[in-house]
């Protein structure tokens, strides 16, 4: 393998018809972060009625914000009546890390219409994120994988939250049974997959190092953008160069 | 459904677009220089780790330990994945531990 998750020969074919891809994606994200999904939706709907906000205020919120952390950040704000535009700069600063996951998949999509493009940028989330490169490393990137991914994250997101506001709290505590372990499990099991060579291991060290610092010393989601810019500066020097997908300007494929 | 939140969770989904999507649609219609493309080869990873050892390392108070069950859930999990490929087998396997030495250990 030239490089991690590098597109091999498998990966320069076709991938499948869309329907058979976009099937693929949604099971995939089914059986594995679903489940964990639901559950902290459940408990995010059940803080959000506590917070004050009406069952159509919650369901506005998912499908306006579409960013589970971004969310349950802004609860404990809500409720002490910070002001609108704090709101929005928290948000955006938790999902920073959305800008180092878009630039990682954007080579799988290459020479993909820019409105193709702006349409799949709503399913950037940590999950279909995992998920999709995990896919990509074996086979053909396909949008309609990635779109299946999120479709599943998304929905299970909502039916999570609503389940929540209708439930209030009575809800259970995902730790009780694993369910918070889903999401680290996902991404060690690609981690485990992927990494062999020595300048991998020497990235994830660093990464490793510079999250959990940053991580218990500030708290927030600050370990993740941070050790992803600086641990992946190593891969300039250590990394060999991927074999790079010709770009196909103006031949989208589906 | 009070109008001026209606508006604040506009402005933060546009906020939370606007990290998504540039970068994906500027980055996927260029031909990277070489150093960059090996930078993109090493940000799966480290983001990857950045998200995950937090949550097996650090426990709710955000301390390290290596006490909590997490870790063996890790453990099983990175090698059944590295012994079978399996992500669904992995993932049940490493819940299912942790689950089960939550139960155990109280």
């Amino acid at each position: 393998m030239p490089a991690p998750l590098a597109r091999d020969a498998a990966a320069a074919a076709e991938p499948g018809p869309w329907p058979a891809e976009a099937g693929a994606g949604f099971r995939a994200a089914a059986t594995t972060v679903v489940p964990s999904i639901v559950a902290y939706g459940l408990v995010w709907g059940g803080l959000a009625r506590q917070a004050g906000l009406s069952l159509a205020e919650i369901v506005a919120m998912c499908l306006l914000v579409t960013a589970g952390t971004a969310q349950f950040v802004a609860l404990p704000m809500l409720t002490a009546g910070a002001p609108a535009w704090l709101l929005v700069v928290t948000t955006y600063v938790v999902n920073l890390r959305h800008y180092l996951m878009a630039a990682s998949l954007a080579p799988f999509f290459a020479g993909r219409g820019r409105g193709r493009l702006a349409l799949l940028a709503h399913g950037v989330t940590d999950e279909s994120y995992a998920l999709a490169l995990a896919r990509f490393a074996q086979a053909p990137a396909s949008e309609a994988y990635f779109a299946g991914c999120a479709a599943a994250t998304y929905g299970a997101w909502y039916v999570g939250a609503v389940g929540g506001a209708a439930l209030g709290s009575r809800i259970p505590d995902p730790y009780r049974y694993g369910l918070d372990f889903v999401f680290p499990a996902v991404f060690i099991a690609i981690l485990a997959r992927t990494v062999r060579h020595r300048w991998q291991w020497a990235v994830a060290g660093v990464a490793a190092v510079v999250a959990l610092t940053v991580r218990s010393a500030l708290g927030g989601t600050w370990h993740i953008a941070l050790a992803g810019v600086g641990a992946s500066l190593l891969g300039v020097w250590l990394a060999p160069t991927p074999v790079e997908a010709p770009p196909e300007p103006g031949a989208p494929r589906s | 459904m009070r109008p001026g939140l209606l508006l604040t969770f506009v402005a933060m989904g546009v906020a939370t677009y606007l990290t998504r999507a540039p970068l994906l649609v500027i980055l996927a219609r260029r031909r990277l220089p070489g150093w960059l493309a090996r930078y993109f080869a090493a940000l799966p990873i480290a983001l990857l780790t950045a998200l995950a050892l937090p949550l097996v390392f650090l426990g709710r108070d955000l301390a390290f330990t290596v006490r909590d069950p997490q870790l063996a859930g890790a453990v099983l999990v990175a090698v059944l994945a590295r012994s079978t490929g399996n992500l669904l087998l992995s993932v049940a396997g490493g819940v299912g531990l942790v689950a089960g030495l939550r139960a155990l250990l109280g």
